[in-house]
């Protein structure tokens, strides 16, 4: 019995001592285990930080990385900080003109590649833009823009080179945005584009706008070449208010209004660039139709710009919704001599023009032109935007320049215009316009000369013109 | 004649009024910008400092000042500074950065810590150790950094100005146990480094390595940042050790001549500066852990800071040498860490 106890004691003491070699190497197997996820779990956390990290740095690398973007508004390249842009942008115009009634004037019915230009625009170093613009269309290669303009502030900018002088309110609208294939009469008298340097900006959001510059001097409706034909200078200035921009009043948002003009003298000692007919600083005067109807063609002699040339314009528009308005009145006052001679006068020739737009689709009328709301897609039923156009204008010659300075019997004294059109704006980018233009003149229809002015005059200018578009 | 005089007098007459409207518009009381371009910790200290300094300036002057921060490792901020950053003023974390951008981008004239006391620091810190609530890998020293099994978690000295005074802390201590000795000082930052899992590119990234990620044992930290992480994450998960020695850490301040001269800031960004030597701008540095300069704000938070012994950037024969010794391209860091 006692052996029977003892036995049994032994083995259930044996028992229990394994029990606890047992526990102990469980507690041991555990301590490890415990220290191995331990140590498998800070590696997984290393590794998340690491790609956590890579990660801000991937962010950090692609904020200095140049943007490439393409879209509507053309192509650009800028650096991530906007400081360095490269913008590539293009405008063609392939334009037709049908003359209707001219009594056989031959060339005038044409197809024309009226613009073909890229537009190379940017910024460098953050404030200095520039602009070149080179033109392919027309008979010649021709630079239109070049120009470095400096941005100090919105307000206060200075820019140097070719640019378009800020006289003439249409003048100063894109030419990719006019309502009508050609300008109208008003800038027959008012400077294109001239060599110089200008001061301009924007206040308060566009609330007001100025310029004034200083220019080599450049004929009515002229593009200066590259030098100017004598030492004076022309002074150029415009200043156009907006002011009720930022106010809370849409139907008057759109309303501007401003004055501008230009002051600048000529010499008769140099004719070089000055004949008397239609080329250099004095220049004759064409239709919507670019056909000449009066020149500085006296019977005899020439005549060259002598003495003060200055030009004024009071210029107003109004957009309201699908309401579009514009008027510009234009003086140009220039001081004629026929050369080497004591004939002498100052002529004042004046224009003016109104020119109105309605979108019939409802989109919003702008100096800056129109988007569509609905870009065309005619299997998903949408058409563009659709715009009817209407413009008079008049331009009447001094009459002082009959006839020791201009032929009666071939140069009009004045001539009236009306046109009518419609623009089909497919989407942003490309543009169908037709229009209807009649001119008609007073004076210069007695000649029988067949070159212009003279066969211009002869009978009213009826012209149908079409354009279809492309700019980005 | 008489219409082109009425028209000349006209168009001036306009355009006079067109630029006084320009220029009077411009000259009533002012809102100011500045940008103070900081290293990597400061972002509540500033936050702090800004608000008081803008309340002080528009009470002197009417006029509102609203600052501006940028937070990142010192060297990368001294970058950025010298690739055209339009910083008003500079708070970076060693003199050694605003050298370059004197140096290199000519920004800064190159005798700038002269302008402010203290040698343009406002207020110093000190590198200590960031551990675990008890200390469970028992950290005393920079000794036990080097041990196999300790995780070690600092900021990469090629971008972080914190890390710079890190590793300079660790080489003190090192030259102090080793006599100088330049190969077992190499051997024992070697295997810091070695124990070092994931490199952050400034101080508040290494801070969130260590305290948000739980990565690593010991952090070894601006003190500002350790006692800053105690404060915002709980003093029951974590405590600080203070080594035997570590380095005295001066970050400096300046204004940036070229850039103040074009804002039009340079008075406000010097009094912006100078504010921080004010009473109220020690508080402020004090209240962020940031020892003052200051005596009596200095008494005042005294045995908030422990006592250690520190050694200063001229033992290192100051940090032009300190940084063409150690940081430059091939110098002991370089030779020491592989990636």
């Amino acid at each position: 019995m006692k052996l029977k106890r003892t036995l049994t004691l032994a083995i259930l003491a044996g028992a229990i001592a394994g029990q606890s070699v047992l526990a102990d190497d469980v507690v041991d197997e555990i301590k490890l285990l415990r220290q191995q996820i331990e140590a498998l779990d800070q590696k997984v956390r290393v590794l998340e930080r690491k790609v956590e990290l890579d990660k801000e740095a991937s962010v950090e690398k692609n904020k200095t990385l140049p943007l490439i973007t393409a879209g509507p508004s053309g192509f650009t390249i800028s650096s991530a900080d906007t400081n360095y842009v490269l913008s590539l942008h293009g405008l063609v115009q392939v334009d037709n003109r049908t003359f209707f009634g001219d009594k056989g004037i031959n060339g005038n019915d044409s197809f024309l590649l009226r613009r073909a230009r890229p537009i190379f625009q940017g910024t460098i170093a953050r404030d200095f833009d520039f602009l070149f613009v080179p033109d392919f269309g027309g008979s010649t290669v021709q630079i239109v823009d070049a120009y470095i303009n400096y941005r100090y502030r919105p307000w206060l900018q200075v820019r140097a080179g070719r640019q378009k002088v800020p006289v003439g309110l249409e003048q100063l609208q894109s030419d990719a945005v006019t309502s009508f294939n050609e300008r109208s009469l008003v800038t027959d008298l008012v400077p294109n584009r001239d060599i110089g340097f200008q001061i301009w900006g924007d206040i308060a959001g566009g609330v007001a706008s100025y310029a004034v510059g200083v220019y080599n001097g450049v004929g009515d409706s002229r593009n200066t070449a590259n030098f100017d034909f004598e030492d004076n200078r022309e002074f150029a200035g415009r200043i156009f208010l907006q002011p009720f921009k930022k106010t809370k009043l849409p139907a008057l948002q759109g309303f501007g209004f401003g004055i501008a003009g230009s002051y600048g003298e000529s010499s008769v000692t140099n004719l070089i660039g000055l004949p008397g007919t239609t080329g250099g600083s004095l220049a004759g005067y064409a239709t919507d139709g670019q056909q000449q109807f009066f020149a500085y063609n006296p019977s005899s002699g020439l005549v060259a710009a002598d003495g003060a040339h200055w030009r004024i314009s009071p210029q107003a528009y109004y957009y309201y919704g699908p309401l579009s308005l514009l008027a510009e009145y234009a003086v140009s006052d220039q001081h004629v001599r026929k050369v080497g001679t004591a004939t002498a006068a100052d002529l004042q020739n004046i224009a003016w023009e109104v020119t109105a737009g309605w979108v019939l689709t409802g989109e919003d009328a702008s100096f800056a032109g129109v988007t569509p709301r609905r870009p065309f897609d005619p299997k998903n039923g949408m058409w563009g935007a659709w715009q009817l156009v209407a413009r008079y204008a008049e331009l009447d010659v001094d009459n002082k320049a009959f006839p020791l300075f201009s032929n009666p019997a071939s140069s009009a004294s004045a001539a009236q215009s009306w046109t009518v059109g419609l623009n089909w704006y497919l989407n942003k980018n490309v543009l169908f316009k037709t229009s209807y233009s009649h001119t008609g003149f007073t004076g210069g229809d007695t000649s029988a000369a067949l070159t212009s002015p003279a066969a211009v005059t002869r009978q009213p200018e009826d012209v149908w013109f079409t354009r279809l578009q492309l700019s980005f | 004649m008489k219409t082109i005089l009425k028209f000349t007098a006209l168009t001036n007459l306009a355009l006079a009024a067109v630029i006084t409207i320009a220029i009077t518009g411009n000259a009533q009381a002012k809102d100011i910008k500045l940008l103070n371009v900081s290293y990597d910790p400061t972002r509540e200290l500033y936050q702090e400092f800004n608000t008081a300094f803008a309340k002080y300036w528009k009470g002197k002057t009417g006029d509102t000042v609203e600052v501006k921060q940028s937070h990142a490792g010192s060297g990368k901020q001294a970058r950025a500074v010298i690739d055209g950053a339009d910083a008003d003023v500079v708070t970076l974390a060693l003199a050694y950065d605003i050298d370059a951008i004197a140096d290199k981008a000519r920004l800064i004239p190159a005798d700038w810590q002269k302008r402010l006391p203290n040698n343009s620091s406002p207020y110093t810190s000190t590198i200590v150790f960031l551990v675990r609530k008890g200390n469970p890998k028992g950290i005393k020293d920079w000794d036990d950094l080097a041990k196999s099994g300790v995780s070690i978690i600092t900021p990469n000295p090629k971008t972080s100005g914190g890390a710079r005074w890190n590793y300079l802390a660790a080489w003190a201590w090192a030259s102090q146990k080793y006599n100088g000795d330049e190969s077992k000082i190499k051997e024992y930052i070697a295997a810091l480094f070695k124990n070092v899992p994931v490199l952050d590119t400034g101080a508040r990234g290494a801070t969130t390595t260590f305290v948000q990620r739980e990565i690593g044992d010991v952090l070894i930290a601006w003190e500002n940042e350790a006692y800053l992480s105690l404060k915002e994450f709980g003093a029951d998960k974590f405590e600080i050790v203070n080594p035997s020695l570590s380095i005295l850490a001066e970050p400096p301040v300046t204004w940036v001549d070229k850039s103040v001269k074009r804002h039009g800031t340079a008075d406000v960004a010097k009094a912006y500066l100078e504010y921080l030597y004010t009473p109220e701008g020690q508080e402020i540095a004090a209240k962020n852990f940031y020892r003052p300069r200051l005596a009596e704000v200095a008494e005042k938070y005294k045995s908030k800071f422990a006592v250690i012994k520190l050694v200063t950037i001229d033992s290192f024969g100051g940090w032009t040498k300190a940084h063409a010794t150690h940081f430059a391209e091939g110098g002991t860091f370089d030779q020491i860490y592989k990636p």
